[in-house]
């Protein structure tokens, strides 16, 4: 039997429990243009950020997902700061915001900023590329230092359709994985679409299986501000007032 | 490195990346380097607590009470940002907002005669306040009523005055005002640092007092954002929209030698490569010998486990020590934030002092400021040099910034940017330049 088959079998049964949740959003756009209402706003929204070495397939992964396009000639990635795509899980809309390396890993110059907001981090490396997996405890260090300490983490050994040219076998990753607490590991092609909505479902309802059911209302002297261009506000006359945040 | 760039900048600072998203945008190829391991340089803020400690020679580790290292981002330069200044400005119209989340700073205080009073933010505290008597208050809402209504281009509004020849001084003359609101409206509301104000045209005054009242209007409470994490994310955020329209990053680069051909730059070497470039911009610390020390500046970071006292327990705040109440030339500042602001560990507060130099005892001079936060845990001490260019790059194309100076916030870094800009460019800087020309969000349109 073609050995590829095999290790489809052998992928699907371990890491993911049960079948992928094949999610589609509540309405599409069709519907929610016949009903002329505006779409069921997210029940969450959840950051996630995809690391790890220069060309192993952090941006095709992101694209499978969110596009399900994949670009063989495409470089380093240029002009997307994030995508974003709504799935459904639990019965709860959720829109992923997906966030790209905007090239900075190259360097090793990838903000601290990066990993700060993240609730989900996707750690990628190149099966058929040795020293993308020997970068893996760099990357692990910078998730250490800067990145929430609930976050998911997702271990990807990327380019399942290179076999081939296989460097690094999946024991090497499942141990790399099983040594980091709650730490998942699966192999994906972003080329042939393999484990690709997989990937992200599953770690979305890691995150999900962890947050509380009700998100807590802020106190209002303590809320966070996520500038927006206020409406023009003519100066107050003095003494100013108050005004809520 | 071994390619041609439109602009080379060494320095990740606010200012510089700033500049390099504006380049960037602006379709402009652009390499941005910086010797150190993190984003910032001057403006960053450095986490973990261990490193800190490293950075002032501090010998050992932090303390168990200190609590987890990675918990603090504390702040080389203190400043807050004006809800209306330039600054938020510059963050909505390129979006880097999207990066970033804010809270409202809970009050600003000032020190009068020993204790500090709470800088009326509504109606009900100004009343209340004993910053200055009943008479006061009522001549002083006559006073800030003209200056709302000020308008430089109709004449019925300006009573007489005239905006660029009739000096503060004589304004408040005009209002009767005496020396207890003189000093809250230049120090409290204007931010002056020094009274050199009171004899020089009146116009800036009322825009500053403008922008204080504007500021305030937006959240309530006080007139100050500060972003979570600290002031740190803000370089990082211009950074990344660089990024995104193609800059290259580089940090831990060792720069050897900025390559300067007939009095012109012409590329940057870096361990034995050469990136080629049209136009260079720099923190002074990259090129010494093209700026001149201005002055200096003290900053005292304070470590603290308890809330500043008559602050009613504020978990942010400012603290403006006006300089005739110390008898000094300069302001003293306060500015302080704590853990609701991912700054430091549970039940820590970061307090950071700072004030021009005037004698050679510094730390003597912010005397005052330390006592208002006694108990404290943990000081770092820092006595920085202030920078300017003396090459203003018409001939070199060389564009080095100012270093970050005393004020409270961060109206003369967009300044000194907006000054670059024009020295590189030859126009005026226009906010709409820094619009992202771009769509770099992609995917579901719904709820965005």
């Amino acid at each position: 039997m073609d050995s590829r088959y095999e290790i489809q079998r052998r992928a699907g049964g371990s890491g993911f429990s049960g079948g992928s949740a094949n999610a589609s959003p509540a309405l599409t756009g069709a519907q929610s243009r016949r009903k002329k209402m505006p779409p069921r706003p997210a029940d969450y929204k959840l950051q996630i950020i995809i690391i790890g070495s220069r060309g192993v397939g952090k941006t095709s992964l992101m694209e499978r997902f969110t596009d399900d396009t994949f670009c063989t000639a495409c470089k380093s990635t240029v002009g997307v700061d994030f995508k974003i795509k709504t799935v459904e899980l639990r019965g709860k809309k959720i829109r992923l915001q997906i966030w790209d390396t905007a090239g900075q890993e190259r360097f090793n110059s990838i903000t601290s900023a990066y990993y700060r907001g993240a609730k989900g981090i996707v750690l990628v490396y190149d099966i058929t590329k040795q020293e993308t997996f020997e970068d893996l405890p760099k990357w692990m260090k910078m998730i250490d230092k800067y990145a929430s300490e609930e976050a998911e983490l997702l271990l990807v050994g990327n380019k399942l359709d290179c076999e081939t040219d296989r460097a690094i076998t999946r024991q090497q990753g499942e141990r790399f994985a099983s040594r980091i607490s709650g730490m998942r590991f699966c192999e994906s092609s972003a080329k042939d679409n393999f484990n690709v909505d997989e990937i992200f479902h599953k770690l979305v309802d890691d995150i999900l299986s962890k947050m509380p059911l009700e998100i807590p209302s802020k106190e209002l002297s303590n809320s966070v501000l996520s500038l927006q261009p206020e409406p023009e506000v003519p100066p107050e006359l003095t003494p100013p007032r108050a005004r809520c945040c | 490195m071994n390619e041609e760039y439109d602009v080379i900048v060494l320095g990740t600072g606010l200012t510089e990346c700033i500049l390099s998203g504006i380049m960037s945008v602006k379709g402009k190829k652009v390499l941005h380097m910086d010797r150190n391991t993190y984003y910032g340089g001057e403006s960053a803020s450095i986490t973990p607590l261990e490193d800190l400690y490293k950075r002032f020679n501090m010998p050992g580790s932090p303390p168990d009470s200190m609590g987890k290292g990675r918990d603090w981002n504390v702040d080389l330069i203190p400043k807050f940002l004006m809800a209306n200044g330039q600054l938020v400005r510059m963050l909505l119209i390129t979006q880097v907002t999207r990066y970033l989340d804010f809270k409202v700073i809970e009050g600003s205080y000032v020190y009068k005669k020993g204790s500090i009073y709470k800088v009326p933010s509504t109606e009900t505290e100004a009343l209340a306040s004993s910053l200055m008597g009943l008479f006061e208050k009522r001549r002083f809402r006559k006073f800030l009523v003209f200056v709302a209504n000020f308008d430089e281009n109709d004449p019925k509004t300006m009573e007489g005055v005239d905006p660029k020849k009739t000096t503060m001084r004589d304004v408040y003359k005009k209002f009767d005002l005496g020396q207890d609101v003189m000093d809250f409206t230049g120090h409290a509301l204007a931010l002056y640092r020094t009274d050199d104000y009171l004899d020089q045209p009146c116009i800036d005054t009322f825009h500053r007092i403008k922008l204080y009242s504007e500021s305030l209007a937006r959240y309530g409470k006080s007139p100050y954002l500060y972003p979570l994490y600290g002031l740190g994310e803000l370089p990082q955020g211009f950074a990344r929209l660089c990024a995104i329209y193609g800059g290259t990053y580089m940090l831990n680069k060792p720069i050897e030698e900025i390559i300067i051909e007939n009095g012109k730059v012409v590329g940057v070497k870096s361990e034995g490569e050469i990136a080629r470039c049209k136009q260079l911009i720099c923190d002074p610390s990259y090129l010494m010998d093209r700026a001149k020390k201005v002055g200096q500046v003290v900053r005292v970071i304070c470590i603290i486990s308890h809330p500043i006292k008559n602050t009613s327990d504020a978990n942010s705040c400012q603290i403006i020590i006006p300089q005739n109440q110390v008898n000094r030339k300069h302001d003293i500042y306060v500015c302080m934030a704590s853990f609701p602001h991912n700054v430091a560990s549970k039940g820590k507060y970061v307090a950071i002092v700072s004030t021009t130099v005037e004698t050679n005892d510094p730390e003597k001079e912010i005397q005052p400021a330390l006592d208002l936060l006694e108990p404290i845990e943990q000081k770092f001490v820092s006595i920085s040099d202030l920078h300017e260019p003396t090459d203003l790059g018409t001939e070199s194309q060389i564009f080095i910034s100012r270093s970050y100076d005393a004020t409270t916030h961060f109206e003369t870094t967009c300044d000194d940017i907006k000054d670059i800009y024009r020295r590189m460019t030859g126009s005026d800087f226009d906010f709409a330049e820094m619009e992202r020309t771009k769509n770099d969000i992609f995917g579901d349109a719904a709820d965005q």
